[in-house]
């Protein structure tokens, strides 16, 4: 066994032991993995024979509702409690799909296990599929990733000739076919709607809601949508049982996710952690601490779409329920570290562009105002703003918060508004010094280099 | 269907509403009279959620809600004035003005701008938006008619969910995302559509703007008149806006059983002919081989004074009238009293006229069903029809039944706009269609096609009749597939409800004789008739097609289809109109322009216009041609005296629609100075003739026709209300005033025909519903 | 030229589907592919194996920020820069590159052979900075490693596809954090089965 964290072997079964169990990165840096004999010499697929022949697929959903396991896509809705929303009988075919459209800024955990553990995906969706009674899944990639998509491409290429996909799957009587799609740029289309519109070859705006995915979604039948992690822990639930996954883990927030820490650390990497581990502890056990010994400035924990946490709240839990007290969300495990010399200006101005130029554009406020913010930043950021901008901007997110079609509007305005809140001062600071508080743009005024919109 | 709507009931600001289950809040509150200010929703589109204007606040929801996408659920709260909804609102407003260009004054939606109105109730008072707008080359052609202003846009998608979902053409995309997003066209999938100025009507600001309204006024310049579309035989309703003495445009005026809210571009734009400058302002009679400009009382006088002469010379049969598909049922009724009592002649016809029956009375070329029964329809036969060239409005509708999941099948020598989006195409030899029909009738009744006791006894007595006409035949002759015929006719047979059309101008082809019988036939037979989504009928050509035929403008029939020898008929027509009535059949139109005439009375038509060489000699032969119409036509250039009339939009009356229904045109202008409604024209006459008619407005005319004419009996102008009424009529409730009504039928089921609809109903303005109403 | 060969492999990728629309997406890319971008051909030729319009076709087109809808350069550098690659220095490598090709962001050097492009994040902020060369990886990119791929590229060597750098390990070392129910963990597999 290569696994390079303690395990435990009882009987005929290896089991992951310690603090730091891999459930979803076991594996991962074993050299061939990608392929399937190698993936099925280290106990690739069993899990998949073992739920095909020892589970009815109601008792896999009760499995997975055990485990306690959450989506990662995001929300951190309750995997097996949203598979159970499918209704029991409808007239059109049913269908599962996984959400590889990773894009959330600062978030790369979905393609590392696409390029390096394909088949622990492959295998997750056969017994996600199993498990909702689904004949057929697709495997929706971002189109950016071209070589994660040909690994999974591969994957299901090789899971077929295995007679793992296909007619019958291993004597079970269950029958899968998995189509694999890419997308072509554009971050909404992460949004669970939105990606159905784009896998049935539209433009990726977002769906009315309700009716939900559960009972209308992709051509029109229930449809059960989840983030290319959360399936990818199906198979280790189904192996070691969802008593020993929800072992780990918080009362509320159960098992493991993988963290993904960048931004100004030493080691930034992807870090797998039972959730509710300390924010500290990723960032200075596991990420090594601050690059060049800097001081911690301010932390997004989840993705550019959730607010910021300060230094002194560095031992906050990483738990969906912790992170909500301490204002923030744990969104999709992006953790993304600021170091003492960076603008924070800057740095809400490029997150905000971002939201800018993925904002679908179809409702009002979220086209709009992602522009009007766009403006205002950089004037502020660029020296030229209006001590009036600073609340304008804030009334503007109000505009905007829980008034917009998707979530993506409410997103653009977490990073705006939390910053003001916690540094207002450096705010200020822009518009009477005409310069920034820290960073490269403290020396030198630039308010003359205000780009314009139209040129970018 | 009829099952009983279960009803929700919430509060409104806090008034309380009753609405069927599944209601959107906007429509409850709709029905409370409370403005929802809305840009994407549109009432006949799905919902879209995009705009964000019509939030208003749900007691226990957290977040505002949009009225256009929530449904409403029992004893919920709804406030549309918190000061949570007053910000969101503003703050859309606020949002879509920041790209505006705010360049009013010169916007042609100025007055009428969905933008101006809502940020004058919920809008901010003025902007904080201090930097640069997004900018856009100015207006852009994205069609023939249509320009597209960029940057007045708001992204509502109106436009383009008309064109793809709704029309399902070629036309308006979105392209690009986020702030860049505009409306465009892809240059390889040009904006043609024949429905495409509805966007320009649906567009909320001035974004969409028609090419020929452009800066040519402002709304609030405009008169605006409710009425009927004079253009083809769907009958839009439509709102006649003009300016001064010009018709600048029609607008929808929503009928949803005849137009379910749009208009085609022809009704729309196609408006020049009453804003000719040529139109006649005078009289002319010809002398010297010219037509010179006569005052009204010497024309009158005039044609009064050659009319008796060759009565009297050559004897009423020497006379004869053309009337016309165009002119009003009251018009239509005159022309034909006039001939028929005041000259005595039968000789009335029209172009299209005769549309054999194999029995009278049983009305086989009347649309059995209605427009909007195509929705409930689960096959729809379009036989050498083409509604989207003739009759649009009703294709649109195809469209929507095939969205519903409707089964078409196009049946048409050439190619069609909806071969695209059809079940099957089926495709001949010009001029058999009735072949086709025929053959169809050979399948169903020798394959035992037939459903029910009715069907099968139909079946029996045409099986003799069509042994000859076998699909093998008809691939012969017509060169059509055989078994995609019978492939059709089974759809037919085993249809839930088929509609099979036809277009009127087939019944004229070679083969087309009994055409209209033969298609009612196939109805018949197979059991799709009486009830809606299902049925036969002619799609008619003009807007008064039908009704130039229920007035009797036919040289067999007097109005309402009863026999020219009727002797009841007679006795009580002869009686109301104080005339002996002639009892021989008179000549037909054909007949008439082939020398059977020396005088000939034409109203409203141009039979030069289409006339071989030999009938165009006939009427230079006339020794009299009286001509009424608006222009000096091919006909008018060979009159003896021309007569000036108005259009449709310069007189009141009624028309009546190709699915039976009866409704009113209203005078949108005065009169173009010098010309006269055809109503006073003819009433002209009929006094210089010393008839002593002494009708002073259409309203009266009609009156008469409700108590004279058995199929109109009880209609009055009142009755007919802002939407019409199909016939056959039966007494409705009377109003509370005691006012007598009428209700009509959607569709004529087996009673009403077996009857004969004609004779259903007695004579003297007493109704007598038809017997087997609502089964 | 959208050859037959490209459109049968547009009609291959279109039967996985339940409706042949969902190809669209993949067929563009194709069309991309054979074409250098998505030109008129292309969009016809999607249009026809999909049974869409063409004016929806074109609508999707621009939706996406991936189809080029004019030529772009033989090799494509597309430089990240979102949030965790601008903490990075992803503007000073995009300046650095606009100086070493002589243009600026969204342009084409004159002899065709470099676009540049910023775009959004790339999923591998771990490895900030990175860039993509014709969709393959760059990662941890300094202004040596941007001058040393230019050189690379000048010669003909394309970039690899390869898997990212990643860093996926725990590490156990110094891991301060409380000890988990190791034991219960396999009492409570023995319940599961
Ligand atoms: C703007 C937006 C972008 C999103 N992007 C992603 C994404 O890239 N990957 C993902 O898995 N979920 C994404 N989501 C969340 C999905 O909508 C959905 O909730 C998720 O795929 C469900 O999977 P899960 O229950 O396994 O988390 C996004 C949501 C929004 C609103
Ligand atoms: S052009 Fe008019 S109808 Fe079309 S999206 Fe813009 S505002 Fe709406
Ligand atoms: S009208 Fe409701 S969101 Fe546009």
């Amino acid at each position: 066994m290569a696994d390079s964290v303690d395990t435990i072997t009882t009987e005929n079964k290896t089991l992951p032991l310690g603090p730091y169990p891999r459930f979803v990165t076991r594996n991962m840096d074993v050299p061939g993995i990608d392929r399937i004999e190698v993936y099925r010499e280290h106990g690739g697929y069993a899990a998949l024979a073992k739920a095909l022949q020892s589970f009815q697929p109601e008792q896999l959903v009760e499995e997975v509702k055990q485990s306690g396991l959450r989506g990662r896509g995001g929300a951190g809705f309750a995997t097996g409690m949203k598979w159970s929303f499918l209704p029991p009988t409808s007239p059109k075919p049913r269908y599962l799909i996984v959400n590889c459209d990773e894009s959330e800024p600062g978030t790369f955990k979905d393609r590392m296990i696409m390029e390096l553990n394909p088949h622990m995906l492959v295998e997750g969706v056969i017994i996600g599929s199993y498990a909702t009674k689904v004949h057929h899944a697709f495997i929706y990639v971002r189109g950016e990733l071209a070589f994660a998509g040909r690994q999974v491409e591969r994957a299901v290429r090789e899971a077929y000739a295995a007679g793992l996909i296909g007619k019958n799957i291993l004597g079970s009587g269950y029958d899968l076919e998995i189509t694999v799609s890419r997308g072509a740029g554009a971050y909404i289309c992460g949004e669970e709607s939105a990606l159905m519109e784009s896998l049935e070859g539209r433009r990726g705006y977002p769906r009315l809601k309700p009716p939900f995915p559960a009972v209308v979604g992709l051509y029109g039948g229930p449809t059960v949508i989840n983030n290319t992690e959360t399936i990818s822990t199906l198979p280790a639930i189904v192996e070691h049982g969802a008593a020993v996954y929800g072992a780990y883990g918080t009362e509320k927030s159960k098992g493991t996710r993988i963290y993904c820490l960048s931004g100004h650390v030493n080691r930034p990497g992807n870090y797998e952690l039972p959730l509710g581990t300390p924010l500290r502890t990723l960032v200075e056990d596991f990420g090594g601490g601050m690059r060049g010994g800097k001081q911690l400035k301010a932390i997004i924990p989840g993705g550019s779409s959730v607010p910021f946490l300060l230094p002194n709240q560095l031992d906050t839990p990483m738990d969906f329920e912790s992170m909500a007290a301490a204002g923030t969300m744990l969104g999709s495990g992006g953790v993304i570290v600021l170091d003492e010399d960076t603008c924070i200006v800057g740095a809400v101005l490029r997150m905000t562009e971002f939201y800018r130029d993925e904002s679908c554009g179809k409702c009002t406020p979220c086209r709009e105002g992602t522009f009007w913010l766009v403006q205002l930043l950089e004037r502020l950021e660029h020296g030229g703003g209006k001590e009036s901008d600073i609340d304008l901007l804030n009334d503007i997110c109000d505009n905007m918060l829980g008034k917009c079609f998707c979530p993506l509007g409410d997103a653009a305005t977490s990073s705006i508004m939390s910053s003001i809140k916690l540094f207002r001062d450096e705010y200020i600071h822009h518009v009477r010094a005409h310069a920034c508080l820290v960073g490269p743009g403290a020396t030198r005024a630039h308010a003359a280099s205000v780009t314009p919109v139209s040129a970018r | 269907m009829a099952e009983q709507e279960e009803l929700v009931n919430l509060t409104i600001d806090g008034q309380p509403v009753s609405v069927p289950k599944g209601s959107l809040i906007w429509a409850a509150a709709q029905k409370l009279g409370i403005e929802i200010p809305i840009y994407c929703y549109h009432p006949k589109m799905d919902p879209l959620g995009a705009c964000r204007m019509c939030f208003v606040e749900v007691e226990k929801m957290p977040k505002l809600a949009t009225a256009c996408t929530t449904t409403v659920a029992e004893g919920m709260v709804v406030s549309t004035t918190s000061a949570k909804v007053k910000k969101g609102r503003a703050g859309t407003l606020e949002f879509l003005l920041i790209n505006h260009p705010l360049d009013c004054p010169i916007c042609d939606k100025g007055g009428e701008c969905d933008l101006q109105d809502f940020t004058l109730r919920y809008g901010p008072g003025g902007s904080r938006f201090d930097l640069n707008k997004r900018h856009f080359e100015k207006p852009i052609p994205v069609s023939e008619n249509i320009l597209l202003d960029r940057e007045r846009c708001i992204a509502c998608q109106r436009c383009v969910r008309f064109t793809q979902t709704v029309a399902m053409e070629n036309g308006l995309v979105m392209e690009q995302r986020g702030f860049r997003i505009e409306v465009g066209v892809d240059p390889a999938a040009p904006f043609d559509s024949i429905f495409s100025g509805n966007v320009v009507e649906m567009c909320p600001v001035g974004a969409l703007t028609a090419k020929n309204y452009r800066f040519v006024t402002r709304p609030w310049e405009l008169k605006k008149t409710p009425s009927v579309c004079g253009n083809c035989s769907v009958g839009c309703n439509v709102r006649v806006d003009v300016r001064v003495d010009k018709v600048l445009r029609q607008y929808s005026r929503t009928n949803d059983a005849i137009d379910d809210g749009w208009l085609c571009d022809r009704g729309r734009w196609d408006l020049d002919w009453i804003n000719d400058t040529e139109r006649l302002r005078t009289p002319l009679i010809r002398r010297d081989g010219q037509l010179q400009p006569v005052s009204w009382d010497e024309a009158l006088r005039f044609v009064a004074e050659r009319l008796r002469a060759v009565r009297d010379q050559r004897g009423a049969r020497a006379i004869g009238g053309i009337g016309s598909t165009h002119t009003t049922n009251e018009e239509a009724y005159l022309f034909q009293k006039l001939l028929r009592a005041g000259l005595g002649t039968n000789n009335v016809d029209h172009a299209h006229g005769r549309f054999p029956a194999t029995e009278p009375g049983a009305l086989p070329w009347a649309w059995s069903d209605s427009i909007a029964g195509l929705e409930q329809a689960s096959h729809i036969v379009l036989l050498g029809a083409d509604p989207y060239h003739r009759q649009p409005i009703v294709d649109l509708r195809i469209r929507k039944a095939i969205r519903a999941g409707a089964r078409v099948y196009v049946v048409t020598p050439e190619a069609n706009r909806l071969d695209r989006l059809v079940a099957g195409v089926i495709r001949y030899t010009a001029g058999h269609t009735g072949t086709l029909a025929r053959a169809l009738l050979n399948i169903i009744t020798s394959d035992g096609l037939a459903r029910g006791e009715q069907g099968a006894q139909r079946a029996a007595d045409r099986r003799a009749s069509v042994a000859q006409e076998t699909p093998e035949r008809a691939a012969q002759v017509a060169g059509v597939d055989a078994d995609a015929l019978r492939e059709l006719a089974r759809e037919i047979a085993g249809a839930k409800g088929a509609v099979i059309l036809y277009d009127e101008a087939a019944t004229l082809e070679p083969s087309g004789a009994t055409l209209a019988a033969d298609v009612l036939d196939l109805a018949l037979i197979t059991g799709n008739f009486g009830k809606p989504g299902a049925g036969a009928g002619p799609l008619l050509a003009d807007n008064n097609s039908l009704g130039a035929r229920d007035m009797g403008l036919l040289p067999d029939t007097l109005p309402g289809y009863r026999p020219v020898g009727d002797a009841a008929a007679h006795a009580a027509l002869g009686g109301a109109w104080l005339a002996t009535l002639p009892a021989e059949p008179g000549l037909s139109y054909t007949e008439m322009l082939s020398g059977g005439v020396k005088a000939l009375y034409v109203m409203g038509a141009n039979p030069a216009r289409d006339a071989t060489p030999e009938q165009l000699a006939a009427l230079d032969a006339l020794d009299f041609l009286v001509v009424q119409d608006l222009t000096l036509t091919e006909t008018a250039q060979r009159a003896t005296v021309v007569l000036p009339a108005v259009a449709y939009t310069e007189k009141d009356g009624s028309f009546t629609n190709t699915e039976r229904c009866v409704q009113l045109v209203r005078r949108a202008m005065q009169p173009l100075g010098g010309a006269k409604a055809d109503w006073e024209i003819l009433v002209g006459v009929a006094r210089a003739l010393g008839l002593g008619w002494t009708y002073l407005s259409p309203a009266e005319i009609l009156s008469e026709i409700g108590r004279t004419v058995p199929l109109y009996a009880g209609v009055t102008r009142r009755s007919l209300g802002a939407e019409g009424v199909r016939w056959p009529f039966a007494p409705g409730e009377r109003t509370p005033e005691g006012r007598a009504t009428i209700t009509g039928s959607p569709s004529i089921t087996w009673q009403m025909l077996a009857e004969g609809v004609a004779r259903a109903q007695k004579p003297g303005g007493e109704l007598i519903a038809p017997r087997g109403r609502g089964e | 030229m959208i050859t037959e060969e490209v459109k049968a492999r547009m009609r291959e990728i279109c039967a996985r589907y339940p409706d042949p629309r969902s190809g669209t997406l993949p067929c563009l890319h194709l069309a991309q592919e054979a074409e250098g971008y998505v030109t008129p051909d292309g969009i016809a030729a999607v249009s026809e194996v999909t049974g869409t319009k063409i004016d929806e076709v074109e609508s999707v087109v621009t939706f996406y920020s991936m189809y080029d809808r004019a030529p772009t350069g033989k090799y494509a550098i597309k430089v990240c820069t979102s949030i965790s690659c601008y903490l990075r220095g992803c503007d000073g490598l995009m300046e650095h590159f606009e100086q070493r090709l002589g243009i600026q962001r969204g342009q084409t050097t004159a002899d065709g052979s470099f676009t540049l492009q910023g775009v959004e994040c790339l999923a591998a902020c771990g490895m900030a900075p990175v860039l993509q060369v014709n969709g393959e990886f760059v990662e941890n990119v300094t202004t040596a490693d941007a001058d040393a791929l230019i050189e690379r590229l000048k010669r003909g060597e394309a970039v690899a596809a390869q898997p990212g750098a990643w860093n996926v390990l725990p590490s156990k070392t110094g891991a301060s954090a409380q000890q988990t129910a190791a034991g219960s963990g396999s009492a409570q597999t023995g319940k599961a089965k």
